[in-house]
């Protein structure tokens, strides 16, 4: 796609934006939404149709959550009401949900509408809620209301986007593409996390051999033979048998199998940081939110448990000069 | 009972869609961040740029058929929570000096003279 298109529906985007922050009257902004929302969608089009290839999931789909989530966003800068932006986050959330779910990550689509909507947010508004502004005689009570230099603050996000859609799109897409064998690759990487799973690889097997012995390891690894959808494992059966079973191919880890032993076994010392995180976040908001006391010098003497200054000071300094 | 979906590779239009959902968002927060001005709801268009981040990790993971994208989705939340936290709380103490959410209140970065 030619650079000089991209920048002209950017443009028209962010023309669209300006319009629709600043206050104006109810059309002019639901115009300039429509037509952001259209730039937007008018480049996902050209986009999907230069590269080609839709066959498998339906487009439509993500065109519509994806409309959604940009939808919210923009409301969610726009919309005079501080709850109501709020509100319009949760919208974007459960559409991005929506399209976690469609690139098949199911537990990061719950856990974003749990953790994100379900938590975070509502620490937003209780915030909101507490925090509420008094207007005095002095204020201006549209304060609130009116963008702070949305001319500026558009052009940064127009040479944002125009940056980021250059750098996404302007080159060729064959990069894109993945060899054909990388499916296989990736369904035999799903079985093999069996292989670590002990508990998971023996339910496995006792369906389908009850009452087998063990499983046959090399090196402390099941013997494990992936053929597409299905995996069959070696193992010794209640007679004493070496022999191969076949697995029923619902026992195939799942996403949030997977997600798991990944975040376990790939990242154990992110993890770690991230309890750290947490850790001195909250330790960090109880010294924020404790009000602060003003203590003169003495009463911080006297917590921190040391003899007051009033009562050393006539031992050290006189006493010293008036001895020799 | 019912077929496993078996690994299926990502259509290059759908990570670009993906791709360019996410690009949006991030530009939005960006414009939000700079031109609202209640502080809370600037911090609000931060989780916003966090969300457009989240939805490229997952996307760029769907397309290599990999779940280390979603595990970073993890630790972004881990991010999240932890900003919530600590940004909700300097909002308060900040709301508790000026009585404004205001981020106009705060330009000049000295004590309000006593009254």
């Amino acid at each position: 796609m030619s650079s000089l298109l991209l920048y002209t529906i950017v443009l028209i985007g962010a023309v669209g934006l300006y319009f629709f922050i600043r206050p104006g009257s109810f059309q002019l902004r639901t115009a300039a939404g429509l037509v952001g929302l259209g730039a937007i969608a008018y480049l996902g089009v050209l986009i999907a149709r230069e590269v080609g290839g839709v066959d498998q999931d339906s487009p439509i789909l993500y065109g519509i959550f994806g409309l959604i989530a940009i939808y919210g966003a923009g409301q969610m800068v726009s919309n005079r009401k501080p709850v109501q932006a709020a509100l319009h986050f949760i919208l974007v959330v459960i559409a991005s949900a929506a399209l976690f779910i469609l690139m098949q990550a199911e537990f990061m689509a719950f856990a974003l509408v749990i953790v994100y909507a379900g938590a975070i947010l509502i620490t937003y508004m209780f915030v909101l809620m507490l925090a509420d502004q008094v207007h005095r005689d002095g204020d201006d009570p549209d304060d609130d209301r009116r963008p702070r230099e949305p001319a500026t603050a558009v052009v940064v996000g127009f040479i944002m986007l125009a940056v980021l859609c250059d750098a996404l799109y302007g080159r060729d897409h064959a990069s894109l593409r993945l060899p054909p064998e990388s499916a296989a690759l990736a369904q035999q990487r799903q079985w093999m996390s069996l292989a670590v799973l002990d508990r998971s690889l023996e339910r496995a097997v006792a369906d389908v051999a009850p009452g087998y012995r063990e499983v046959v390891r090399r090196d402390g690894l099941p013997l494990m033979r992936v053929d597409g959808g299905t995996a069959s494992v070696l193992i010794v059966d209640a007679d004493g048998v070496e022999r191969e079973v076949k697995l029923d191919p619902r026992e195939m880890p799942g996403n949030t199998t997977q997600l798991g032993l990944s975040l376990v076994a790939g990242f154990p010392a992110s993890l770690e940081l991230a309890g750290v995180i947490l850790t001195m976040a909250m330790f960090g908001a109880v010294v924020l939110a404790r009000r602060q006391l003003e203590l003169g010098e003495e009463q911080r003497r006297e917590v921190m448990g040391l003899p007051r200054t009033t009562a050393e000071a006539p031992e050290n300094q006189p006493a010293r000069g008036g001895s020799t | 009972m019912t077929a496993v979906t078996g690994v299926v590779p990502m259509d290059p239009w759908a990570l670009n869609i993906a791709l360019l959902v996410s690009a949006t968002l991030f530009a939005i927060g960006l414009v939000g961040f700079l031109a609202r001005r209640n502080m809370i709801l600037m911090f609000l268009c931060t989780e916003l740029m966090f969300q457009a981040a989240a939805l490229a990790f997952v996307a760029f993971g769907r397309m290599h058929l990999d779940v280390s994208g979603q595990v970073f989705v993890i630790f972004i939340l881990t991010v999240a929570a932890a900003e919530a936290a600590l940004a909700l709380g300097l909002v308060v103490l900040l709301f508790r000096k000026r009585e404004t959410l205001s981020a106009e209140a705060w330009s000049e970065l000295r004590e309000q003279p006593s009254a």
